[in-house]
């Protein structure tokens, strides 16, 4: 066996921070994401006190950046008191830094315990809101175990807006179960009339590891599922949204709208992540190495201090490389500069050949020689695109 | 101990699942060849693939010492034999090693056909044929019908046949001792010039060329200077000796024992089957009339789906086919799917498992076209041309005559199953020869064509009687008959791997349902897929695979990443085993279409 060609010409990209909070009030059938049933008392201050002793090892990795994103995720970070999101915000400024505009997501559950809590999470420095409506169907919301109704999903935007958000994102899915494409055209309607700066519009897949996938509710079909996607698009874009991503949708206008931190995992940027089951992605550049780091997955391995918050680094190989930028970047509209890829991945190009000559002539990807990007039809058939390049 | 009045060389003849390898099983065991933990259910089936699909597929040897109720003890060689339809050619060359043959009888079951040809086979060849009643432990056991059933069908006194179970082991010494009582000795002279057939031969990665033989006269040591009759190619002979299971070297073999020998040989054709291997000193020896080569039934094209497998391919297929002879290949090229092979088989069962072996062994990744059945075709001019590629059909027009070849079948069938058999003879083109009653079950001989029943006949006999049917069949001859090639076309293009040789009448229906079925087996690609049939230049059927709008994973962060490379990954593993035809990706399965047309 040849060892991998090393990486070289690195440059560290801008840095973000992810923060993962695993509890919820109860494990919805299509998630399968870190999260865990909360039991009757969260163990808040533990916690808190578990992620910035994480933080401090991951400090190592900012290499002088100061942070221009935070994400907060769950889980149901709303969940946790303004006070521990005061805490954890003040932790990573004191620790690794602030850059002057930065952007701070939460995510929110639209009920009306954690609405109360809005202006607090927002005097804590929260200054954008990513609420988890999925639907506005009250058979829908039950249906997908959601334990808001449609009332507070309409009152969440209100409350948020009062509490002084400013930049709020709007979570909906569509291809929900025995939808029908009037179905999803009157969700997203509802979504737009109350004009979120972004609407993060996705369908929903099956994965597995949920009760979904056990137990397989009916889907609409691929052709009604082709049809929703297309006439959503149209009305977003109709609404002034547009589609910067494949499933994210930011308002247009003089401010640019776009989830900073969202685009910054997909321009193959650097991220710290901290929490039970959190991922982080980090240039080295003294080594000219790309690492992954994992932490430990179950809240009370990660809370118990006799255990390492980090389970497994592993080094990005020069092999691994084209399919993990590839698959970050193409899911943008505009793509990225085919520069970027030597920068971020510290290989040269024909590292992307023959595929990108390839593709090009299938129409999938943009005859564009500075830019890296699809073309429409590539980008519905974004899965194909990429298996080229495993 | 190699006194020729203390060997006794044998076969089993039985039906899958009538117990064969069981009571092999129990031989090796009361004569101690293996000890009770190398015991693994099924020893002789050392392929996987045997094992798995319970199945015999290659000859094999074990000897035994058994210590008989005599006082004396005998050297026993058992030559296994498979058991299937489309290995009855390798029952013939195991035969030909043999003085004796047990006919094993499902007692419960009673004869089948196969057992029937089997029989015959070696009564022919002069062998003592011994039946044994099997499982006669189980509850539904009829062991005097079934005697009686023996005597009607293949007319083999039955009356004092032993009754056993080799199950639970009950009855196997009196086997052993029928065994030894009624298979005669072999005769032969250990001082006269060698001649030793060559039973089978097969690539050992550590010794070379290992071949099993059957010593007629002389006798064969290690360092011998040898020839093999048709090559004449001297070689020193490395080791020899017996089965036991276990490979013994015992460093000589005299007239009258079976056993294996390795000669240095590299060179993988230069042991063929059915050959004579002499010593150097006597070239002039006679050849021992081996066993006809027999001619594969049904050709496909074999192709790797991935350009750059093309010399591991070949240097697998000429591996394989040093192991079995009965396996054809010649180079082809397919406008569609590049360089393979034409590849001949016995049957089906012997292509699903040719190309099982070559995926699993030689780690291969193949497409293989649908099979056809070898046509004659005379020329204008004349001339008499054999079709085994229905892409090579000459240009009608130069055609004056096609023929397709028609074989007897010979099928035993329970009376009350005897109805749904014929009728599905009849849908097959069959004509009936002839119909006896033997006791409960019915002996109906038809003609058939070839093409029919080489493809699902037998599968479907099966299922119209419950599994009951038994079937053997061989070629009779070549007959006229209204062909056309029927070819399809994938959005415009004819794709000649897919082409097929049908029957005129049948063409229309075919075509329609070969067209819906591809439309099944075709994944939706991102663009309609156009599959048209036709004859000539006339499309007489027609689908269209509509094509997918969107293939895009929903959501993804940094986190999902792994997730989403096993979600990749998944969809990649679903596109082995499928060839991209122009701009078309197709699957194995639709390339095979032409045999599921009749599943719903």
């Amino acid at each position: 066996m040849t060892s991998s060609q090393p990486l070289s010409g690195l440059e560290l990209p801008p840095l973000s921070l992810y923060v993962h909070i695993p509890w919820c009030v109860r494990k919805c059938p299509y998630c399968d994401f870190n999260s865990h049933k909360a039991e009757e008392k969260i163990p808040e201050q533990a916690y808190v006190d578990a992620l910035i002793a994480d933080l401090k090892e991951e400090q190592q990795f900012a290499q002088g950046r100061r942070l221009q994103s935070i994400f907060m995720g769950g889980g149901t970070p709303s969940l946790f008191s303004p006070s521990a999101i005061d805490q954890i915000l003040r932790s990573a400024e004191e620790l690794i830094g602030f850059n002057p505009n930065i952007e701070i997501t939460m995510e929110a559950n639209p009920g009306t315990f954690e609405q109360k809590k809005f202006r607090g999470f927002h005097d804590a420095g929260v200054n954008r809101l990513s609420i988890g409506i999925q639907s506005f169907n009250e058979q829908q919301l039950q249906r997908l175990g959601r334990i808001h109704g449609r009332k507070e999903a309409l009152g969440a935007i209100h409350m948020a807006r009062e509490a002084g958000f400013t930049n709020i994102n709007l979570d909906l899915m569509h291809g929900l179960p025995e939808q029908s494409p009037e179905d999803a055209e009157r969700d997203l309607q509802q979504a737009i009339s109350l004009e979120p700066e972004h609407i993060s519009w996705y369908q929903l897949t099956i994965e597995p590891n949920t009760e979904y996938y056990s137990r397989p509710p009916t889907l609409p079909v691929e052709d009604e599922l082709a049809d929703i996607q297309q006439l959503g698009e149209e009305l977003l874009a109709n609404a002034g949204y547009e589609q910067y991503e494949i499933s994210a949708y930011a308002r247009k206008g003089s401010i640019n709208l776009q989830s900073r931190h969202n685009l910054n995992y997909w321009r193959f940027g650097d991220y710290l992540g901290i929490g039970a089951g959190a991922h982080g992605k980090i240039t080295d550049i003294q080594t000219q190495q790309l690492l992954r780091r994992r932490k430990t997955r179950l809240p009370n391995h990660y809370l118990d201090t006799k255990k390492a918050f980090c389970s497994e680094t592993s080094v990005l190989t020069a092999e691994d490389l084209p399919l993990e930028f590839t698959m970050n970047v193409l899911r943008l509209s505009e793509g990225a500069e085919l520069e970027s890829f030597k920068k971020r991945c510290g290989l040269p190009l024909q590292h992307l050949e023959p595929q990108l000559s390839q593709l090009k002539e299938k129409g999938l990807l943009a005859n564009d020689l500075q830019r890296l990007k699809t073309t429409p039809k590539g980008q519905r058939f974004l899965n194909m695109v990429l298996a080229e390049f495993m | 101990m190699t006194d020729l009045s203390h060997i006794r060389n044998f076969s089993i003849i039985a039906h899958i699942d009538h117990g064969k390898s069981t009571i092999a099983d129990r031989f090796i065991q009361v004569c101690g060849g293996l000890a009770a933990r190398e015991m693994e259910a099924q020893v002789l089936d050392s392929m996987d693939i045997e094992r798995e699909r319970g199945i015999t597929i290659k000859a094999q040897s074990v000897s035994l010492d058994y210590k008989a109720r005599d006082g004396e003890t005998y050297q026993l060689n058992f030559i296994d034999t498979p058991g299937h339809v489309d290995f009855s050619y390798e029952v013939s060359r195991s035969l030909s090693a043999c003085e004796g043959a047990l006919l094993v009888v499902d007692a419960a079951q009673g004869v089948e056909a196969q057992s029937v040809a089997n029989c015959y086979t070696a009564i022919e060849q002069g062998l003592e044929v011994i039946p044994v009643l099997n499982k006669i432990d189980l509850p539904q056991a009829e062991p005097d019908r079934v005697a009686q059933e023996i005597e009607d069908v293949i007319g083999v006194e039955a009356s004092d046949a032993v009754q056993c179970s080799a199950k639970s082991g009950q009855g196997i010494e009196d086997v052993l001792e029928d065994l030894v009582r009624l298979v005669p000795p072999p005769e032969g002279d250990v001082d006269a010039p060698l001649q030793a057939l060559i039973i089978d031969s097969w690539f050992d990665n550590y010794m070379g060329v290992v071949s099993l033989v059957r010593v007629k006269q002389g006798t064969l040591k290690v360092k011998d200077k040898v020839i093999t009759k048709s090559l004449g190619r001297s070689q020193v002979v490395d080791s020899v000796g017996v089965f036991t299971p276990k490979r013994k070297v015992t460093g000589m073999l005299r007239a009258g024992e079976v056993g294996f020998v390795v000669a240095g040989i590299k060179d993988i054709h230069g042991a063929p089957v059915g050959d004579t291997i002499t010593h150097a000193s006597t070239p002039d020896v006679d050849a021992v009339p081996g066993f006809q080569k027999v001619k594969p039934q049904v050709y496909a094209g074999l192709f790797p789906v991935n350009s750059e497998d093309y010399e591991a391919f070949r240097d697998a297929l000429s591996k394989l086919t040093l192991n079995d002879a009965s396996l054809f290949y010649e180079p082809e090229s397919s406008d569609a799917l590049g360089f393979g092979f034409r590849c001949g088989f016995l049957g089906m069962l012997h292509m699903e498992i040719i190309q099982e072996r070559l995926e699993r062994e030689y780690d291969l990744d193949l497409i293989t076209t649908a099979p056809t059945v070898i046509y004659e075709v005379m020329m204008n001019d004349g001339a008499v041309v054999s079709v085994d590629n229905p892409s090579k059909l000459p240009d009608p027009g130069s055609i004056q005559e096609m023929r397709e070849p028609i074989v007897e079948a010979n099928i035993l069938v329970p009376q009350d199953h005897l109805g749904s058999v014929i009728t599905l003879c009849i849908q097959k083109r069959g004509v009936q020869k002839s119909m006896q009653y033997l006791g409960s079950q019915v002996a109906v001989t038809y003609e058939l064509p070839m093409n029919e029943v080489v493809m699902d006949f037998f599968d479907r006999l099966k299922s119209v009687s419950r599994g009951f049917a038994s079937l053997d069949y061989s070629f009779v001859r070549f007959q006229e008959a209204k062909l056309v090639r029927l070819d399809v076309l994938i959005n415009g293009d004819r794709v000649d791997a897919l082409a097929l040789i049908v029957h005129r009448d049948n063409a229309p229906f075919k075509g329609r349902a070969l067209t819906e079925k591809m439309k099944e087996l075709i994944p939706r690609q991102m663009f309609d897929v156009a599959i048209q049939a036709a004859i000539g230049g006339q499309v007489i059927a027609r689908t269209t695979v509509k094509a997918l709008r969107k293939n895009v994973t929903a959501k993804c962060y940094g986190g999902d990443i792994s997730r989403k490379k096993k979600l990749l990954q998944k969809q990649k593993a679903g596109k082995k085993r499928m060839k991209q035809v122009g701009n078309v990706e197709i699957p194995q399965a639709a390339f095979l279409a032409v045999l599921k047309m009749d599943e719903k």
